[in-house]
């Protein structure tokens, strides 16, 4: 029970980071939808630097920096260009994908068997660790995982007790107020696109190192998807967001327990397209929607 | 051809061959000289009958995924999930070919699982559309989380129900040779289903300009507001462009199953959904424009495989050239805003020193 | 004489289909009150915005205190001590008024009961009437303007400019506004007030700037004009009024609209329309006058059939259309110009000939076989093209590339042809340059000789006083009471337009 409640968490850390991302960038009118593609390139980053550094501490920063990459041009078409989110998004998802297993086989070839790093170590937190049921799930996790502990009050924090987060939450609300303000709106928009893709990339990377310690072109098959959904699921609030997070960990966590014991009732099928079923039942049921009222509308002025 | 239009078809055309540039940036790392593998592409795909003829084949399905996001463009809805609705599609026509292959004759057991495949489709397209109608649920979301549950029943049946005999791989036993979609073209792949899609597309662009259906839609894709004011109920738009939507997608299913695959196996075309999208922006979501931009790509797919064959270049290569051409074409869409600008600014700059 | 406070010499301002702004020089000295007045699109509101910075001029400078200042961005502007009110007010209605407030000038980790207490003591300090916490959404027009005002004052303006601030207020709201400029400038700080409105005009500003076409037509000090040279200024030549011609009046009409105690009211909400009762006869047009927002885009959307009615019936030729779709509605012959023409009036991005087919796309007329009959629908647009004068080059080309009256126009040559019987103007004239106000004008006329009945809703008092044989005059979704035009005069109708009413029961 303990190590499968862990797991869920743990499943939940990349998912939380996505999600995440996605508010700030959502909170400040750009909608992430190339975040399938910030995951894949994070993945394949934090992969590649590990692999080729031995250095997890690369790899992670491998990933940032592709993510980052990665967003900035999902940013500059649909802050500074203005354009279309949702296409912008998917060409870019398209190109990621094309990108990484394209220099995947310009790096590595075609190896015979998949090529492995160590995955993230486990850190055991002295003392707390040790406390009953509770140090198990909590307090033997990845360094990534820990990080997530920190990442929900920071991002409320930022969001509602900052100056910043002020600018943020009216950017996507009406920029011509913020504009009016003295404020830059593309600069809040685009650095708020920028920050999800250092995020996103992190988060793609606990796919690769994080977890599995290996890399395959479909390693993340929608997730980052999913963390997308959670974000509006969440009510682009970083609570809401944690609780979705939690819910879909545990969806995944099944999932995996099912596929390896096999219990018959359900097909494994069943427990992979879980999630996804998930999202769309909360997607049709949630009702009031705080949808930022600006959100994947551009902001184009003439001046 | 006013000449808003002809900056159009020049502008894309700059952006292609700009987004190609790009791409062949890629092929540096592999030593190669991006001119030459170009040059090698464009030789090999023009060289032979056969291969011409699989740019038609892998146009085919294109046009018809393309049309499904490009149409329920037009009414301002998003069908991300096309790849999903292609899964389904692809799965309805081989159960009912398997079905029905012993017990009908060929053609009408083709136009029965042609029916079947828009019917399940359109079913499959109708509930993101009532979604959306009646339960404001993101229409983006539900269609792309659908595929993936699509996906799921796709491999679950693989596994169980249509299981080839043997047992041995997740596919299906390959279709009798009577549910086949005819040979146009003999010594080749191309199939009717080529033909079938582009009277679709054309159909569609009737369908959209110039009936009251279409102008319904297109009036709600381009102002709900007024649309509601005029007496168009958009929520009855919404559901029927989705059921449309999703019955496009599924056909490409149906083509690709009876015409060119003849089973069903897992991994099936992944990409086709994706790409549909962006060739409906590289063609700004007119179906007559999807048609020929649904070739580019279709070629861009023929020579990404045939430089895998001659030259050992990955097949990723395909991706990169599509997304970078998509990205571009996007970029374009900025580009020619600008002009737009700069042209009648000047022309005031004009009257103002007069 | 020493330089003026602030100076704009030479601005020009292209947009990418209009000049905003040619050539134009103006001064603002320490404590005076501005007046910027002109027509719709004259340009006021780009000059100032240029100064604010949300604007970049193609040419031209600004000195303050003597000294050229290059405005980049609004933050450039404010750290001058300019601040601008827009006409559509640039708050957050999902923050709170401090939230509000504070944006863009506060720094770092907020500590939020001490903003709202400095917040709630300066609105105290000028005697707003204002709850720090309230959120926006919450508040009503004039409120947020006040919450405007704070903001201004938050960043400590010396130069406040206001863009047509009066537009939604009512008449004591515009009073207390006024007593607030006057103050405000007397304090040493300076006023640049945007209006279209000449008796404003007169009432606050120490120096008027007058402007048409992008172009400054004059700058006058107050005492030595009047309201005639202003409006000849303002306009180009004298105002001169349609005529109504009287002959049909004496004759008793049947009613051709008949509205029962109608009340509409979301839950928790307070109502939008609340008792609404009155009737409209044939070939007679009736005003309904009142400060917007309040009630009259509601008023509409129940008549169109675009929300039913919480309760009260609506009777359309004596039959009872309370239930009936917008498609029923339409075909029965009941027309509307919305106010609002880019949401609820036209498509932009479609043709001439798609807009004209908007509403009448069910009727079997322009189909044949199912198909769209192109060439009988662009044969109609051409000549509604014709004869409502419509500036455009064919029915093919895009209702965006048409100028805002001519796109006005295209929406009235639809909504009268299609309006059979009623037809429903909410705010027609509003942004229209003068010789389209007067096409409009005379289109009322016309159709009412015709026998149709039109519901004018209106804003302009003088554009009811004008038209309309009966005035109506509603206030927060309640009709204060229905007039003979000879009935009313400005004050009164004011008053009414202010909530207050009358004692003795008003004729029907």
């Amino acid at each position: 029970m303990t190590s499968f409640l862990a797991r869920a968490l743990m499943l939940s850390t990349p998912l939380l980071f996505g999600a995440t991302a996605e508010v700030f960038a959502q909170r400040s009118g750009v909608m992430i939808t190339a975040i399938e593609g910030v995951f894949v390139m994070g993945a394949w980053a934090g992969f590649v630097g590990s692999y080729l550094s031995g250095s997890h501490l690369v790899g992670l920063l491998f990933a940032m920096l592709a993510g980052l990459l990665t967003a900035a041009l999902h940013g500059w078409i649909c802050v500074y260009l203005g354009q279309q989110q949702v296409v912008t998004g998917t060409a870019i998802n398209i190109l990621a994908l094309g990108v990484v297993a394209f220099f995947h086989r310009v790096i590595f070839g075609v190896p015979i068997s998949p090529l492995q790093v160590v995955p993230l170590a486990k850190i055991d937190i002295p003392l707390l660790s040790s406390i009953p049921f509770l140090g198990p799930i909590f307090f033997q996790q990845n360094i990534l995982t820990y990080l997530m502990y920190l990442m929900v009050p920071v991002a409320f924090f930022i969001l509602f007790r900052t100056s910043i987060g002020l600018s943020i939450r009216s950017t996507g609300e009406n920029p011509e107020a913020v504009d009016v303000a003295g404020i830059n709106v593309k600069r809040i928009r685009f650095s708020m696109v920028l920050l999800a893709g250092l995020v996103g990339g992190l988060a793609g990377s606990f796919y690769s190192i994080g977890y599995l310690g290996m890399f395959t072109t479909n390693i993340i098959g929608g997730r980052g998807w999913i963390a997308f959904a959670i974000c509006f699921l969440g009510n682009w609030n970083p609570i809401g967001v944690l609780i979705g997070t939690l819910v879909f960990g545990l969806a995944e966590a099944v999932a995996i327990l099912m596929q390896s014991s096999g219990t018959g009732l359900f097909p494994n099928e069943f427990f992979i397209a879980l999630p996804y079923i998930i999202t769309i039942i909360l997607t049709i049921t949630r009702k009031s929607f705080n949808v930022p009222a600006s959100l994947g509308i551009p902001y184009n002025k003439e001046n | 051809m006013n000449s808003k239009f002809r900056d159009l078809l020049f502008i894309n055309a700059l952006a292609v061959l700009m987004g190609l540039m790009v791409s062949g940036i890629v092929l540096l790392f592999l030593g190669e000289n991006p001119f030459y593998v170009y040059a090698t592409m464009v030789q090999s795909i023009t060289s032979d009958r056969y291969i011409m003829a699989e740019i038609f084949v892998k146009t085919a399905p294109l046009i018809l995924t393309s049309l499904a996001f490009g149409f329920a463009f037009q009414a301002n809805l998003f069908n991300i999930g096309a790849q999903g609705q292609f899964y389904v599609g692809a799965l309805i026509a081989v159960s009912s070919s398997l079905f029905l292959q012993d017990k009908l004759p060929g053609v009408i057991a083709l136009v029965v699982v042609f029916l079947l495949t828009l019917l399940g489709g359109g079913l499959w397209g109708a509930f993101i559309g009532y979604a959306k109608a009646k339960y404001q649920a993101s229409e983006f979301l539900v269609s792309m989380m659908s595929t993936y549950v699509a996906l799921a029943f796709m491999n679950y049946f693989l596994r169980t129900f249509l299981l080839e005999t043997k047992g041995e791989y997740p596919q299906t036993d390959p279709l009798n040779p009577s549910v086949w979609l005819g040979i146009l073209v003999p010594n080749t792949r191309l199939h009717v289903g080529f033909i079938l899609s582009i009277l679709i597309a054309v159909g569609i662009y009737v369908l959209l300009f110039k009936t009251a259906l279409g102008y319904r839609i297109r009036v709600v894709g381009h102002n709900a507001d007024a649309a509601k004011m005029a007496g168009i109920n958009e929520k009855k738009i919404m559901v029927i462009t989705f059921v449309i939507s999703g019955a496009l997608a599924a056909l490409a299913g149906f083509i690709e199953v009876n015409g060119v695959q003849h089973m069903l196996v897992q991994r099936f075309s992944p990409g086709v959904g994706a790409a549909g999208i962006g060739i409906a922006i590289l063609a700004n979501a007119h179906p007559i424009g999807i048609i020929f931009a649904s070739i580019l790509f279709g070629a861009l797919q023929v020579g990404g495989v045939m430089l895998g064959q001659t030259m050992g270049i990955p097949s990723s290569f395909v991706e990169i050239m599509q997304g970078s051409v998509m990205i571009f074409v996007i970029a374009s869409y900025f580009v020619r805003e600008q002009l737009e600008k700069r042209r009648e600014k000047r022309k005031l700059k004009k009257v103002v020193a007069a | 004489m020493e330089s003026p406070y602030l100076e704009m010499k030479h601005i020009t301002k292209l947009f990418s289909k209009v000049v905003a702004n040619n050539d134009v020089s103006l001064h603002l000295g320490k404590g005076e009150v501005l007046a910027l007045l002109g027509e719709n699109g004259a340009g006021k509101s780009t000059i100032m915005k240029v100064l604010y910075g949300l604007y970049h001029a193609d040419s031209g400078s600004i000195r303050i205190n003597g000294e050229e200042k290059k405005i980049r961005s609004p933050k450039d502007a404010m750290a001058l001590g300019i601040s601008m009110i827009q006409q559509h007010f640039s708050l957050v209605p999902a923050n709170t008024v401090t939230e509000n407030i504070i944006m863009g000038n506060a720094h770092g980790i907020i500590d939020w009961k001490k903003k709202e207490q400095e917040i709630q003591a300066l609105a105290e300090q000028y005697q707003f009437d204002i709850d720090a916490k309230a959120y926006v959404r919450d508040l009503s027009v004039g409120a947020q303007q006040k919450v405007e005002i704070l903001k201004a004052l938050y960043q400590q303006a010396k130069i406040l400019i206001m863009d047509e601030p009066t537009a939604v207020l009512t008449p004591q709201e515009i009073d207390s506004l006024m007593d607030f400029v006057k103050s405000f400038a007397a304090a040493g700080n300076s006023v640049v007030f945007i209006t279209h409105k000449l008796r404003e005009v007169m009432e606050v500003a120490d120096r008027i700037i007058v402007m048409r076409n992008g172009v400054l037509m004059g700058s006058l000090e107050k005492d030595k004009t009047d309201e005639k040279e202003l409006s000849r200024l303002m306009v180009g030549r004298e105002l001169v009024k349609t005529k109504r011609d009287e002959e049909q009046q004496e004759k008793e009409q049947a009613d051709c609209l008949v509205l029962k105690n109608i009340t509409l009211k979301a839950e928790n909400e307070i109502a939008k329309l609340e008792d609404v009762s009155f009737s409209i006869k044939e070939g007679e047009i009736f005003g309904l006058a009142g400060v917007s927002e309040n009630g009259q885009q509601e008023l509409c959307e129940v008549l169109s059939g675009y929300k039913s009615p919480t309760s009260g019936t609506i009777w359309f030729q004596g039959e009872d259309i309370t239930q009936s779709t917008i498609e029923e509605r339409i075909s029965m012959g009941i027309g509307y110009v919305p106010a609002d023409r880019h949401k609820f009036g036209m498509v932009m991005d479609m043709s001439l000939s798609e807009n004209m087919l908007l509403k009448s796309s069910f009727k079997p007329d322009w189909y044949q076989h199912y198909f769209i009959d192109k060439k009988k629908l662009n044969a109609y647009t051409a000549s509604m093209i014709e004869r409502f004068d419509v500036k455009a080059s064919g029915p093919d080309d895009l209702a965006r590339s048409l100028s805002g009256g001519n796109q006005q126009k295209v929406v009235v040559a639809r909504e009268v042809d299609n309006g059979e019987t009623l037809i429903i103007f909410d705010q027609p004239t509003r942004g229209l340059d003068l010789g389209a106000i007067q096409n409009v004008h005379e289109t009322m006329f016309g159709e009412k000789r015709k026998g149709k009945s039109v519901l004018l809703i209106s804003t302009e008092l003088s554009e009811i006083f004008d038209l309309c044989d009966r005035i109506a005059v509603i206030y927060k979704g309640r009709i204060q009471g229905i007039y003979q035009h000879t009935e009313l005069t400005t004050e009164k109708i004011g008053l009414l337009m202010a909530g207050y009413q009358e004692k003795k029961e008003a004729l029907v």
